[in-house]
Order: C-alpha cells, then structure tokens, then sequence
C-alpha cells in the first residue's frame, strides 16, 4: 500500500505544489479588507477611532470591541462566549486578581512592555503578577473624588467630604453607580480606610449610604450621572472625576472636580490578554501599541472619558492643554493622597452589593 | 336640520375636545420637536439656550463607521425576521383556519403565548439557551429571538382575517380544479394581501426598535438601538439627536411611501 | 369555520402547515423558558455555578426586601401607567373617531402615533432632555413666569411616568381608536332615538362596546410596561428600582443567571395571573 502511495507522489507534487502556491497568494493580505481580526473586550474609552484605527492600519487587522461597564457585566460576556472568542481585556484593576483566579488570563512577557515608564505607584504588581507571573499591565487611571459645577457650590465647601451628608447641598448631589468606590468614599467621610470596610463595619456604611440617598438627586451609570452634572440636574458627584468633567470641560468650563481632604479613591484600568486567545502575538501587539507613548495619549483623552496615562512618556505626546486638563503636575500630590479600590472576598462583595442594592431602593 | 348646524358651529363641546387634541398632540410631538431641534445644536450639550443651528453632529454620525454598520444590521435583521415571521405565521394561521386540526384551541394558545411574555424574559431565556448549547451569539440569533416576538403576531392577526367569505372563494378554486399550492398562492395570498402587508410592517417596526433581545443576544455585530445606547453611554452628546433625527426621518418617509402604496392599492 | 379537508391526508397537510411556526415557538419560546426556570433552581456562588436543584433563590427573593419593594414599585408604576394611559388616551382616541372629518382622521391618527418611528431608547433620552433642570420644560416654565426656580421632573418615579405614559397613550390611542370606528353609527342613533342624553349613550353604550378593545389595549400595556428596562433605566435615575432594573443587576453586576432567572419566573407569574383575570373578564363579557 504503502510503496503505491510513494510511487505516484512524484505525479502529484505538481498540482500539490500549485495548490500550496494558490494557498499563499490567497493567504496574502489583500488590498481592501483586513485579513485578520482582534476580539477585545473594553471600556468605552477603547471605541474611539483616533485610538483604535493607527493599530487596525499599521496591523492589518480589524479590531472588533465590545464594550462593557463593571467587571460583573464583562464576566457574563464572557462566561457566555465560547473558549477562544475573546483576545484582549481591558478590566479594572482591582478585579485582575480574581480573573486571573479563574484563569482567564495568559501571562505577558514583562521585558516587552515600558513597566518602568508606568507612575510607580499605578503598576500595582501586588495586584497584576501572581506566582512571579505578569497577568496584566495597568493602562489609566484617575480619581473618584468629588466632581462639581464651580458656578453653582462653594469649591471650599467641596474640599471636605463631610458637607455632602449636610443639609446644604441636599437634592443637589449626583452618585456615582458604582458600589465599591463609592463606599470607599463613605468609607472616607466616616474617618476609615477603605480595606477597614468589613461585615463588622458595614452597617455603618450602609446608614452613611442611606443618609446620602437622602440628599441626592439621582445615583446614575458614567452617562447619566455625568448628564445630570450637565444638565444642571445636579451640581455635585460624588465619584467623579477626571473622567466625568473633562470631557465637557469646553463646552461648560464651570465643571471640576477636588480630591477631598478626606482623601481619594484611586481608579485604575488594566489590559490583559485571554489565556484562550487563539492570537497571542496580535492581543500581544495591541496590548503594546496601547502601553505605547502614543497609544498612551491617544487612550487618555478618548472621546468616551478621559484619564491619565500609566506610562509617563505619554507626557511628552500630550499637548499642554490636555496635560492641564488632566492636571498632570498635580499627580505626585493627587497619588499620595489616594487610596486604592478596596477588594473584598466573595462572600463580602456579595453582601456589600446587597448594601448597594438597598441604597438604590432606598 | 339641527345636527349637521350643530356640528358646523364651534360648540363649547368641540371648543374643549380641540383645546384637549392640541394639549394631547403637544404631549405626544414634544419629545420628537426636541429631539430634531437639539440635534443641530452647535455646542456639545444638547440642551438649552439651543446655538444652532449646525450639521456638525450629522456630518460625525455619517463619518461614524459604527452607527452606519449598525444601520445595516438592524436593516437586515428587521427584513429578515420580518419575512421569516410572515411566512410561519401565515402558515399556521393557513393549516388552523383550514384544516380541523385536533387540539387546534392549544395550538393558537401555543402560538400566540409570546405575546403575554416580557421582552426581558423572551431575551433571558435565549440567551441561557444559547449559552448552554454553546450557541455563539451574533445578529441571527437577535433575528431569531425577534421571530419569537413577531411569529405570534402575525399568526394572530392573519388567522383573524382568515374569514369563511375567503374560504368559499378558496373552495370554489379547489372545484375548478386548483392544487393546493394553487389556491394559496393565487387566491389566498391575493385576497388577504393588506393584512400580510400589515403584519410584515408592524413586523418590521418592532423588529426595528427592539432593544432586550438585541442588547442580550448579539456581540460585536450590534443593532442600532444597541449602539445608540452604547452611544448614550460614551456622554451625553447631539450626535445622539442627530442619529435619532436621521432614524426618524427616513422612519417616517418609510412610512408615508407605504402609506401611499397602500392607499393606491385600496382605492382601485 | 375550519373547511374541508377531513381526511387523514388534509390533516396531515394541516399539521404540515402548522408545524413550522411550531417547531420555532417550542424551540426558542417554550424549551428557553423551560432552562430558564431549571436555572432559577440552581445557584451562583462567587464564580461557581451550583446545579443543585433548590429553592434559595426564591427564598433570598422573599427575604431581601429589596427584591420585593422592587417588585411593588413595578406594580405601583405599571398600575399608574395603565390607568393614566387610558385617561388620556381615550378621550384623544374618541375626538378623534367622531369630532374629526373622515378624511382627516388618518392623518390625525399618523401624527397621534408619529414618535413611534423615533427609536425607543432615543425617545426616553429626549425626555430626559425636556424634564431635567436645565432641560427645556424647567426653562420654559421659568420664562412663562409659572415658576420661580428651576424645576425637574427627570431622576424620579415621576420621569419614569411619563416617559411610559407618552408612549402607552400612543398605543391605546391606536387600539382604542380601531374599537370606536367599527361601531356601527346607527347604535348611536338608536341610543338617542330611545331619548338617552350624550352622557347616558356614551355610559350605556359606547362604553360598553368599546370595553374589549381598552381591556386589549390595557393589557399590551401591562405587559409592555412592567417588563421594561430603558425608560426607568434612563429616566428613573436610580431613586428606587423597578423588577427589571433588579434583574439587569443580577446579571451585570454579579452575572448570577439564577437569580436573575427566579426574578424573572416572578415577573412571568404575574403577569400570567394579570392575563388569566383579564381573560375570565372578558370571557364573562361577551356572555
């Protein structure tokens, strides 16, 4: 059987050579269309064109984004996808840990990433590398603090958490719909640390919370909160930040936003790649064209929201409007002062988001 | 005659009911009025005082590639599931208005039971569905969850417009000799061509609008209400009114165009 | 009545017709409601998915009182949407059939009807930018003098209100408006003939008549409203939380799929029991 097969091999190398030609030529990239193409699951600040179409042309490849809004939501995304749909993510910080315990992640390569550039006290290995393994990169960051229309409040009554549980800005205060932030904050304002939020002390967070509802006129998502602040529906937010003001800075210049005496809640938003991913080396190039100085800038002033780069070479990319936009001398200051997200366990995540349930319903 | 002079005099009677239609009208045309007025805003926020007016939002949403692949799904999604749904419903609605079929009373509880169930849950229980079988999501299954909603709706309606006055006209086929296929093709169809006209319409519109089944079963390649939420989420923003404008628009040229060709077809 | 064919073969062809329609409502109606009430009885733990069959989630949803309160406010809103909504639907619905010239009346229904061509989640925007402080409503009332400061209706039940009511008053103006232009003209007539005053004959008789089509109509409504996402979403401003929103929040914040799918079999039952007591009244109606 075997020596048949051999002898009329040499008959059929022609039309198999051709074929394996044919299958190059078509394999080349074409003119028109990308050849390839890049799953990511994002923040919205990764939908912006200017960010996204320098990597699709220089890669050839198009990159497809679904975009997401708290780690829950993404989770289910991708609990209901099939294995190798997804190739990059880009995820908060705080969360890297437990996605990375659930293996979702697959390790980078530290030595092809600016690791040094990065604001030292952004990079977080604590909480990016497991087992001397690199699991993700931090790409952004900026503050939960309080956001606010200069025109309308007392900018020192701002500087101090405290005034917005008073009676003098009650029906006046957006909230920020995000649960572990924000009872940071409340954390704050009742003179704890963040990571001292525990079942002992929640109760104590929860009346803080349902005395704040009291006061405010709506608790809403990036979008609605950040309307109401438009709007004139409310004057404060509690949350915000960069990210909520910048954007509409020129078009209402009374919009800012203070980190408080009190302290501020450090928001951080890494990228990462899936351990499924069918196209390491693609995930892996735009993981680095995001951590790129140009990237970099490109990311932090995103139509979607803004944010400070990780990487400081960023700086020199970004014009001197958008670096005072985003008040990038005062970092070394707005990073001594801060806090980073508290990460609860399970079963304390789970009871703190009933909290927050009732403070919705309250 | 004291009616017809009635009628001719504004009574206090018609004075209030027109008083009441323009309070009503003005309710219902507001939100549209600001919509299409905030849309050629000039500045970022789509609020008053308006500095309008400008195309500068509608030139970005023509230069948007997402809003206008978007526009094509739910375009293609909208035709599909429309065509699909008229198609099964007018053949349930045929073999149960024609045929005495056992258990014909539970069938039509069966087919219609959509109807009384929430967009959210029909959305859940696909996408739980689909995610067990491993059935990846994309823009054929937002069509077929847009079926489960439309299916029922046009089998209810063209299985009320099935009346006996067509079914004799369909028997008096039969005796001259019609196959099956004959009658439906040449007399059913022809006879209940407005009500088939009407399903695929209303079809159409829900199938456009729909938003839970859409946001729940598709992935990259999503339907315009999903990306105009999306857009909602990226800030608030007149290229929102604009998308909305233009929709409602081309919405509304549709509509008059069909209109016409209904009209047409009614009055010969 | 179901004509001819009663032989084995024309069933067969009957069945044949009706089977397609069928099969796609057993396959992506019935079977997905079927898994989703299996996984109402397993549970989401951390990142596990338990399938041991149980009742906790129920439980947990008659423990935590914020899953009930959010069933209530559903039932608070929808109620309040439903009666608002044929207020003002009905009388716009009867100007319409009977003060309005034949030939006008299609174009007046058109424009009744016309924002249901804007999309559904633009339209709940626009509200926002009509209701909210800055928003057009606050200024105008302001201009007019008919208020001191700026008011809003945005961020509250009230916002959720009336965004539904908008859209619910379009619908029932539809049904309702269908029901009044089949009666007959002549019932009227006999009405009056009979000596019975504008009110008496509206009472008596137009009422009546047009009961089914409100009862439909009030109903679509029901179901419409209550299972809802956007409007209270973007209007509501998180003051308190609708069933929806709670169950939106299973699934984006913690993406527990039973929870989320216990909520919904809630959600189902009532509104299977609100269709049940509709169909009984109807029933009895027609008797």
């Amino acid at each position: 059987m075997s020596s048949k097969v051999r002898s009329e091999s040499p008959t059929g190398l022609r039309p198999a050579l051709a074929a394996a030609a044919l299958a190059v030529l078509a394999l080349r990239p074409g003119p028109a269309a990308a050849t390839e193409e890049l799953n990511a699951l994002v923040w919205c600040d990764h939908t912006d064109p200017a960010l996204i179409e320098p990597f699709e042309k220089a890669h050839d490849v198009k990159v497809n984004l679904k975009e997401y809004e708290g780690t829950g939501t993404a989770l289910a995304l991708v609990d209901q996808s099939q294995p190798g749909d997804w190739d990059v993510f880009v995820v908060d910080g705080v969360d890297v840990p437990r996605v990375v315990e659930a293996g979702l992640l697959a390790p980078l390569p530290d030595d092809q990433l600016p690791l040094d550039d990065v604001f030292p006290q952004v990079r977080m290995d604590d909480v990016t590398v497991h087992d001397g393994k690199r699991y993700a990169v931090m790409e952004k960051f900026g503050y939960n603090v309080v956001g606010y229309n200069k025109a309308k409040v007392d900018p020192a009554d701002m500087r101090d958490l405290t005034t917005l549980w008073g009676d003098r800005y009650k029906g006046r205060i957006a909230v920020y719909d995000y649960y572990i932030p924000l009872m940071d904050l409340v954390a704050l304002e009742l003179g704890m640390k963040p990571d001292e939020i525990s079942e002992k002390t929640l109760p104590k967070i929860r009346e803080a919370l349902f005395k704040l509802k009291d006061n405010a006129a709506m608790v809403g998502e990036v979008v609605s909160s950040t309307t109401a602040l438009a709007t004139g529906e409310a004057d404060i937010l509690l949350g915000g930040g960069e990210w909520a003001v910048a954007v509409m800075e020129a078009d209402n210049p009374d919009l800012t936003w203070v980190l408080p005496k009190q302290g501020g809640i450090l928001w951080a938003q890494s990228i990462g790649v899936f351990q499924s991913s069918k196209k390491q080396q693609l995930a892996l190039a735009f993981v680095k064209y995001i951590m790129s100085p140009e990237g970099q800038a490109r990311l932090a002033t995103s139509s979607c929201f803004w944010g400070m780069p990780a990487n400081r070479k960023a700086g020199a990319v970004l014009s001197d409007a958008q670096k005072a936009t985003l008040r990038w001398d005062e970092q070394p200051d707005f990073l001594a002062r801060s806090y980073r997200y508290f990460i609860p366990d399970a079963a304390l995540d789970a009871k703190m988001l009933d909290v927050w349930t009732e403070f919705l319903q309250h | 005659m004291p009616r017809a002079l009635r009628s001719a005099l504004p009574s206090p009677g018609s004075l209030a009911a027109g008083a009441y239609a323009a309070l009503l009208y003005g309710f219902i045309l507001l939100p549209v009025l600001v919509l299409v007025l905030f849309s050629f805003q000039d500045s970022r926020l789509p609020v008053p005082p308006f500095d309008g007016p400008s195309l500068r939002w509608y030139g970005a949403v023509f230069d948007d590639p997402r809003v206008m692949a978007a526009l094509g799904h739910s375009l293609l999604v909208a035709l599909g599931a429309s065509a699909v749904s008229l198609l099964l419903g007018f053949l349930a609605a045929y073999g149960l208005a024609r045929h005495r079929l056992p258990g014909a009373r539970g069938l039509q509880l069966l087919l219609t039971a959509p109807l009384t169930v929430s967009y959210l849950i029909i959305a859940m229980g696909l996408l739980i569905t689909f995610n067990s079988l491993g059935v990846p999501r994309s823009l054929w299954t937002v069509g077929i969850g847009h079926v489960v909603i439309n299916l029922p709706l046009c089998f209810a309606i063209l299985y009320s417009q099935m009346g006996g006055h067509q079914a004799q006209i369909e028997r008096a086929a039969r005796d001259l000799g019609a196959a099956e296929h004959q009658v439906l093709l040449l007399v059913t169809v022809p006879l209940l061509w407005p009500a088939l006209f009407a399903c695929f319409f209303l079809s159409f519109t829900f199938s456009w609008d729909e938003f839970l089944i859409a946001f729940l079963t598709s992935r990259f390649d999503v339907t315009l209400p999903v990306e105009i939420w999306s857009m909602l989420r990226s800030g608030l923003n007149p290229k929102t009114n604009a998308v909305g404008s233009f929709v409602f628009l081309i919405s509304v040229a549709l509509v008059l165009l069909l209109e016409l060709v209904v009209f047409g077809r009614k009055r010969r | 009545m179901p004509d001819a064919p009663r032989t084995l073969c024309g069933r067969l062809r009957g069945w044949g017709f009706v089977l397609p329609g069928l099969v796609w409502t057993l396959a992506f109606f019935l079977l997905p409601l079927a898994v989703m009430a299996l996984y109402s009885l397993w549970q989401r733990l951390g990142m596990r998915l338990v399938t041991e069959l149980s009742l906790a989630n129920y439980r947990a949803f008659l423990a935590k009182s914020f899953f009930l309160e959010s069933l209530l406010n559903s039932i608070e809103v929808t109620v309040t949407v439903t009666l608002l909504s044929i207020l003002f639907a009905y009388p716009l619905a009867w100007i319409l059939a009977e003060k309005v010239p034949p030939r006008w009346q299609r174009i007046g229904l058109a424009l009744a009807v016309l924002p249901f061509w804007t999309s559904y989640v633009v339209r709940s925007y626009s509200w926002l930018l009509v209701l909210s402080e800055g928003g057009l409503l606050s200024t105008a009332l302001q201009d007019l003098g008919l208020v001191d400061g700026p008011v809003s209706l945005a961020n509250s039940r009230a916002g959720t209100v009336i965004g539904f009511v908008h859209f619910f008053v379009m619908l029932l103006t539809l049904t309702i408006y269908a029901n009044l232009s089949q009666l007959p003209r002549n019932y009227r007539r006999a009405a009056q003939d009979l000596g019975a005053g504008p009110v008496r004959t509206f009472l008596h008789v137009i009422l009546p008549l047009t009961l089914p089509g409100i009862m439909v109509g009030a109903f679509l409504t029901f179901v419409l409203c209550i299972g809802d996402y956007i409007t209270p979403q973007i209007l509501g401003g998180n003051r308190e939380l609708l069933l929806p929103q709670t169950i939106m929040l299973q699934i984006a914040r913690r993406s527990d799929f039973p929870m989320a799918s216990a909520l919904a079999m809630v959600l189902m039952a009532l509104v299977t029991l609100v269709y049940l007591a509709c169909a009984r009244w109807l029933k009895l109606e027609r008797v």
